[in-house]
């Protein structure tokens, strides 16, 4: 019933390949208020300055291309988990790389989130509450839905077993 | 014996016979005393708020009158709140309705209730009330406040919920076993170590609200002219006379402080085998009475300043669950104590003591990288740009330098110890910390590295557990990356053999976890 095994890298199963453009599409609609705000100073106060027309809202399309083609793929790559019998482990984060591994006996209420994005691509994001402190909430998204649904009850049985 | 609606008579415990069926419980009022306290606590705030119309009226008839209006406003608005403010306690969960105008109606069931404390305030004291504060580890922080009823009652209420029901045995706490107690001469001497500048908080507070009536006015006492007339005050002799005072009032009103807190300190074991605690009893003004229960209990935390722990003196503090979220979940058990002294707290709390310094393992060398290499380069980029520049910068280096050298102090402390039962984590350098993480109380287990981390093959590791606080996380930094992958695996199976463990325990009813083995005295991995 116990497993000892500290996952490394190779060992976590990747998440959903849809997930990266459900990145990429909410990446794109955190850029959207950028974009305007460049349109809106380019049509407006811009126009008394030198600066040729065109340069700001281009310079800051051209940004937000390049990070939504490399960050997500990336992200996604970092993502990974691994479900066992007793526990879940998860990893998550480019920049600050952390692996955690949620027993299920800890868990006090899950949540099955599922945005309007994710919605579209038939994904959810599974997350597990718990009483500490920094892991209170451990998600992970990138689930297809109704795999997030499965996991959801198959926590929720064990949590029944172990409550008994 | 009280005669309250929720005590049974039975003494002790009735295996298999269901108990007598308690009598329907009665909604009941707060004692009578509080309408007192609350019109006290009412009336000065409507005399603050009607203090901007004491400036347009004049005369003393007419401020009379509105202190008369003052006084009858808050006589109607603490009898109404009284009236309204009910609470039922039956078998399993007690009921509180409260709101005069907006109604509340809180079910709180035993079986949530995390801690119960029962504070007395000195006007409660004079009265013979206590306030009784439920917690169930939800978000909001006067959850189950009855504020106030009388103690005997709050008392019986505290044993009644903590035990469930049908188990009733009258809690003396005179007679129950004494595990930690302070004298005056012990609490005075602890004082000492408690330097606080709290009075110039306090001071300032009384200075602003008396320029809100007017009294005083802040903005003619500290403007630029007067902060110029006062530097020209500050001769060397001043100083020399002025620091000594502001020293000697802040080692006073530290001894004030933890005299008024900790006067009468007495922690006891409460309550019978079911449901083990400690019961913590303190105060001069104000006598707080809290009952930590040992299946609560999270972590056990040792701590000592330099001074105190030079002079072998150290302070226990155990991290509860649902626990008052002001003071971070953490409750002390022994302020100001000797190792020896801790042991039996410890023993009786089902932890097990921290191993001897050597047994430790420390973080690799590579780990000074992070730890003082950046403050150290700086500093002598500081310190050469001082003698070849611009000697201002000189200040800037000593301070990095002196970071670097803070740095590898506290490298040299930091590290984990692996034992029986439990993860022990030590850090600080000044302030020696030393958390004592039982393997089962683990919430979740985490490795992260950083950019940085990842280059040096270092990584910090996480026993996250329930009620820490955010600011004083146990974590294990800069380990090694592989170590750190490793010593997780093995947490979490030890995680899996104490938990199921302890389920058998709980099933058998049998003490929790057995007797840890005893170590020759030593120093704990604290010195």
């Amino acid at each position: 019933m116990q497993t000892t095994a500290w996952p490394t890298d190779s060992t976590l199963s990747p998440l959903h390949p849809d997930l990266v453009w459900v990145m990429r599409i909410r990446g794109l609609l955190a850029a959207a208020p950028f974009l305007a705000l460049a349109l809106v100073l380019d049509l407006g106060p811009l126009r008394e300055t030198p600066v040729p027309p065109g340069i700001v809202p281009g310079a800051v399309l051209l940004v937000a291309l390049v990070l939504l083609a490399l960050l997500p793929s990336r992200r996604y790559r970092a993502w990974g988990y691994r479900e066992e019998e007793d526990e879940l482990h998860i990893g998550a984060g480019l920049l600050f790389r952390a692996r955690t591994v949620v027993p299920f006996g800890r868990v006090q209420h899950i949540d099955v989130a599922h945005g309007p994005v994710e919605r579209r691509f038939r994904l959810a994001t599974l997350i597990l509450h718990t009483a500490g402190t920094r892991g209170s909430a451990v998600s992970l998204p990138g689930l297809r839905h109704d795999e997030a649904e499965r996991m959801r009850d198959r926590i929720r049985e064990k949590i029944r077993q172990d409550l008994v | 014996v009280t005669d309250s609606p929720w005590s049974t008579d039975a003494k002790g415990p009735l295996p298999d016979v269901a108990p007598p069926a308690p009598p329907q419980p009665e909604p009941r009022r707060l004692h009578p005393a509080t309408l007192i306290v609350r019109w006290l606590r009412i009336v000065p705030q409507l005399l603050g708020g009607g203090a901007a119309y004491a400036a347009i009226v004049d005369g003393w008839g007419q401020i009379l009158l509105l202190a008369a209006i003052a006084g009858l406003v808050g006589v109607g608005i603490a009898l109404a709140v009284w009236l309204r403010f009910r609470y039922t306690v039956s078998a399993g969960e007690i009921v509180i309705e409260s709101g005069v105008f907006h109604r509340q109606r809180r079910v709180i069931p035993f079986s949530r209730v995390q801690d119960i404390a029962i504070e007395r305030r000195l006007l409660a004291r004079l009265f013979g009330t206590a306030k009784v504060k439920i917690e169930t580890g939800g978000s909001a922080s006067d959850e189950g406040d009855l504020d106030m009823i009388a103690l005997a009652d709050a008392r019986a209420l505290r044993d009644h919920i903590r035990r469930g029901h049908g188990v009733a045995e009258e809690s003396e706490s005179a007679r129950e076993p004494v595990l930690f107690a302070m004298s005056f001469g012990r609490l005075f001497h602890s004082g000492l170590f408690n330097f606080s500048l709290l009075f110039l908080a306090v001071i300032m507070a009384v200075l602003q609200n008396l320029a809100q009536f007017g009294i005083v006015s802040m903005e003619e006492w500290f403007n630029p002219e007067r902060a110029g007339a006062f530097a020209g005050y500050l001769t060397l002799r001043t100083t020399l006379i002025l620091a000594p005072l502001l020293i000697l009032l802040g080692v006073v009103s530290g001894l004030a402080r933890t005299v008024a807190r900790d006067f009468g300190f007495r922690l006891t074991r409460s309550g019978e085998s079911a449901a083990p605690g400690l019961r913590r009893r303190r105060g001069l003004f104000t006598l707080s009475e809290v009952v930590i229960p040992i299946r609560r209990a999270q972590v056990a935390l040792i701590e000592s300043g330099p001074v105190a722990r030079a002079l072998g003196w150290f302070k226990l503090s155990f991290q509860t669950l649902g626990a008052d979220t002001k003071e971070g979940g953490v409750q002390v058990a022994a302020p100001f104590a000797r190792l020896d002294e801790l042991r039996p707290i410890m023993a009786e709390a089902c932890f097990p003591m921290p191993p001897p310094r050597v047994d430790f393992i420390h973080i690799p060398r590579r780990a000074l990288w992070r730890w003082a290499a950046p403050w150290l380069l700086i500093g002598a980029a500081a310190t050469a740009a001082a003698f070849l520049v611009e000697p201002g910068v000189g200040l800037l280096g000593a301070a990095m330098l002196a970071a670097a050298a803070y740095g590898t102090l506290r490298w040299r402390k930091h590290g984990y110890a692996l034992g029986e039962r439990a993860l022990f984590v030590s850090d600080g350098w000044l302030k020696r910390r030393l958390w004592i993480i039982p393997f089962d109380k683990a919430q979740t287990i985490s490795v992260s590295r950083g950019p940085v981390q990842r280059r040096l093959r270092l990584a910090t590791l996480l026993v996250d557990t329930a009620g820490a606080s955010l600011l004083r996380l146990p974590e294990i930094v800069d380990l090694d990356a592989a170590e750190a992958d490793e010593l997780a695996g093995r947490l979490l199976g030890l995680f899996y053999r104490d938990r199921s463990a302890a389920r058998i325990a709980l099933e058998k009813t049998a003490p929790m976890l057995p007797p840890t083995t005893v170590r020759p005295p030593d120093d704990m991995g604290l010195s």
